[in-house]
């Protein structure tokens, strides 16, 4: 009875192990759709971007293709795909924009948008907001009680 | 009854102020994403149909407010439990809210029995982010106390107050911590409550009672999967103190859908089942189980 158990506890381990292991294989830029798929969502999102009024002003002056190539590159990078973001840590990029929590989940909610209309799975999206989600401490304004 | 009016009064509101203009207009700027300002729980704070959670009620950022109104109604095989109130939550650290239960039983010999509780609460958030924190591992932490007021019994004919069933009082306060993580990752929500308090039933029984006077802790856990922005389906468990003699009180869980369209709308149904109530006294021992359906208003 108890090697019964073991041999259970033994095979769903192996089992947990190999489809892990299976998982781990892909990565996230390619379970996005790789290349292709991520400069489309990329220019879905400056799309609903420019339209969102909570947050569109703050690009009125931002070179929007050097901008587009930059989120790519960083997006690619975390994602484990084959790039290198050459632009400006994140800390530097917003020290003087004044960003706060609202706007920084407006922009949130447009890459979502954004992912959707490129057909990418919920459930990757936020696999990518988990890599974004901890850069808030380096993108809003740090105010006193906060 | 006037109170349950004044909260319609309330919901309809609520929404059509944060319609009135553009949010920055009454300072309120629906700052934060879809279904991380939680529901209403049925004592009225911000949570899931049963536990609190650690977030801060509304859709309001850190230098924001927000606030909602809600309705829901429990209806379970022999008793029928609507909640209604209104909620504010401030900077995204202070929840204020405001409750009315009202208790009727619908089935038993005790048939037409109605009794009623306000719940004013207080949450406070103590530390760390549920949705930010994604790099490490602490949740969102927030304390809380929710005062209870019984308004006694209707249509009960002798039987007025709590205190006749064997409860020590007929006013009480549970104080609550809770903690609650987003694993985006996993897309799941876990929130954990440990509650201190000596309510009996949600305190729609009284306060403490023959068997145990005194406060207990009871663990209290939402466990909810992400399936979209929008969408959630999960259960919750909650512990409750058994203090009365005539009421076998067990432990209540839910199995829920919720769903916030916008910012302004959202809505939880869901399968609850609350223990026993008062077996003893109706002959009915069974769980009490039934259908939980809440709307929310707000921003």
């Amino acid at each position: 009875m108890r090697l019964n158990k073991l041999l259970v506890a033994a095979g769903l381990g192996a089992f947990l192990a190999f489809s892990s292991a299976a998982h781990a294989e892909k990565t996230l830029f390619a379970q996005i759709g790789g290349e292709v798929k991520l400069r489309r969502t990329v220019d879905s999102f400056v799309e609903v971007m420019l339209a969102d009024e909570r947050i569109n002003f703050a690009f009125a002056n931002t070179d929007l293709g050097i901008f587009k190539r930059r989120l790519y590159d960083q997006l690619c990078e975390i994602t484990d795909g084959p790039c290198t973001y050459k632009g400006r840590n994140m800390f530097e990029a917003h020290k003087k924009l004044d960003v706060t929590n609202a706007q920084f989940n407006a922009l949130a909610e447009d890459l979502y948008k954004a992912f959707d209309r490129q057909g990418v799975p919920y459930r990757v999206q936020n696999k990518v907001m988990k890599l974004l989600a901890p850069m808030q401490a380096d993108i809003v304004r740090k105010r006193t009680g906060q | 009854m006037l109170f349950g009016l004044r909260c319609v009064f309330a919901s309809l509101l609520l929404p059509a102020l944060a319609h009135a203009g553009p949010f920055d207009r009454i300072g309120a700027d629906g700052g934060k994403l879809l279904l991380t300002a939680g529901f209403s729980d049925v004592e009225g704070a911000g949570g899931g149909g049963i536990v609190p959670w650690a977030l801060i009620t509304g859709y309001g950022s850190n230098q924001s407010w927000g606030a909602n109104s809600h309705y829901s109604d429990v209806r379970l095989r022999e008793f029928d439990l609507r909640t209604a109130g209104i909620a504010v939550g401030v900077l995204d650290r202070l929840e204020l809210s405001v409750a009315r239960q009202e208790f009727e039983v619908t089935g038993t010999a005790l048939a037409g029995i109605e009794a009623s509780q306000d719940i004013v609460g207080v949450k406070f958030r103590l530390a760390g982010d549920a949705v930010y924190g994604q790099d490490g591992w602490l949740p969102q932490i927030a304390l809380g106390a929710q005062f209870k007021r019984h308004g006694g019994f209707e249509n009960g004919g002798a039987l007025v107050s709590p205190t006749q069933l064997g409860a020590d009082e007929d006013e009480g306060v549970d104080v609550y911590i809770s903690g609650t993580k987003v694993f985006l990752g996993s897309n799941l929500l876990i929130n954990v409550t440990a509650r201190y308090g000596n309510a009996n039933q949600f305190g729609l029984l009284g306060f403490g009672g023959d068997e145990e006077p005194d406060g207990t802790v009871n663990g209290e856990a939402t466990v909810g999967y992400l399936l979209t922005r929008k969408l959630a389906v999960g259960g919750e468990y909650r512990m409750k103190p058994d203090n009365l003699g005539v009421d076998d009180e067990g432990d209540a869980w839910d199995a829920f859908v919720a769903y916030a369209p916008n910012r302004h709308l959202s809505i939880v149904a869901a399968y609850v089942n609350l223990g026993s109530i008062l077996g003893p006294v109706t002959g009915v021992n069974d769980d009490q189980t039934g259908s939980y359906l809440s709307v929310q208003f707000g921003f």
